[in-house]
């Protein structure tokens, strides 16, 4: 079954980060997306820009609006994802809690739901 | 180039919404599907089960900490995702604004940040 895991974290406490601490959080996380590839949980895993690179769009009565930024200012900020392959929840969230950000931030898991025709 | 579009809806429209419509609307979403794997655009994607499903966790020190429910609660629940490729983000926007659900929802379209080793 696929979850998703989404990394939450402060990015202001993130751009306070040495270069060599930041360094050190590009490469672990890189390492875990290995580690994930040889276990068979890996399907696909990002970090994001941050938020004020973001653009929001709405459809409306076939009118398209965008505004720059994210879709809602908040204190923790989403930055970056994990989509795994876990056998249950319980295996999704041991894989979770081994993803080197959540040392740092919050991580929320949530199943993936199927849709079809 | 790559893109995350996260997807928020309000989840009361979706269950108040009767049978028909909803299957009309997940069909909708299906073809786009299609349509953007034939562009070249797709790379991948997931509907999200309901937020109340998930859990967050936090590890301080040793400890692992799991709570029930979305890291935050708030009046839109993010509601499925995409990853795409496209030139930048003005072809982004575009495809983004083609998935019929942007109709009832709203897309946020950010940039993906390729981690280099140092």
């Amino acid at each position: 079954m696929r979850y998703i895991c989404l990394v939450y974290l402060v990015e202001k406490d993130m751009d306070a980060l040495t270069k060599k601490e930041a360094d050190t959080c590009t490469e672990e996380s890189l390492a875990y997306d290995e580690v994930l590839r040889r276990t068979g949980h890996f399907i696909a895993a990002h970090a994001l820009q941050p938020v004020e690179a973001a653009t929001t769009i709405r459809v409306r009565n076939g009118k398209l609006s965008t505004t720059d930024g994210p879709f809602a200012e908040t204190k923790e900020q989403l930055g970056g994802f994990l989509l795994i392959e876990a056998r249950d929840l319980n295996e999704a969230l041991q894989v979770a809690s081994r993803i080197p950000m959540a040392r740092r931030g919050s991580i929320e898991v949530r199943p993936i739901k199927e849709i079809t025709r | 180039m790559k893109f995350l579009f996260t997807i928020y809806h309000d989840e009361k429209t979706l269950d108040d919404m009767p049978e028909r419509e909803m299957q009309a609307l997940v069909d909708s979403a299906l073809d786009y599907d299609e349509e953007i794997r034939r562009s070249g655009h797709y790379i991948v994607s997931n509907a999200l089960q309901r937020a109340r499903t998930a859990r967050t966790l936090r590890v301080r020190g040793d400890k692992v900490s799991i709570t029930d429910g979305p890291f935050a609660e708030t009046k839109e629940q993010l509601g499925g995702f995409f990853l795409i490729e496209a030139r930048d983000m003005d072809e982004a926007c575009a495809v983004a604004a083609r998935f019929p659900p942007a109709r009832i929802g709203i897309i946020e379209v950010r940039p993906v940040n390729e981690l280099r080793h140092s």
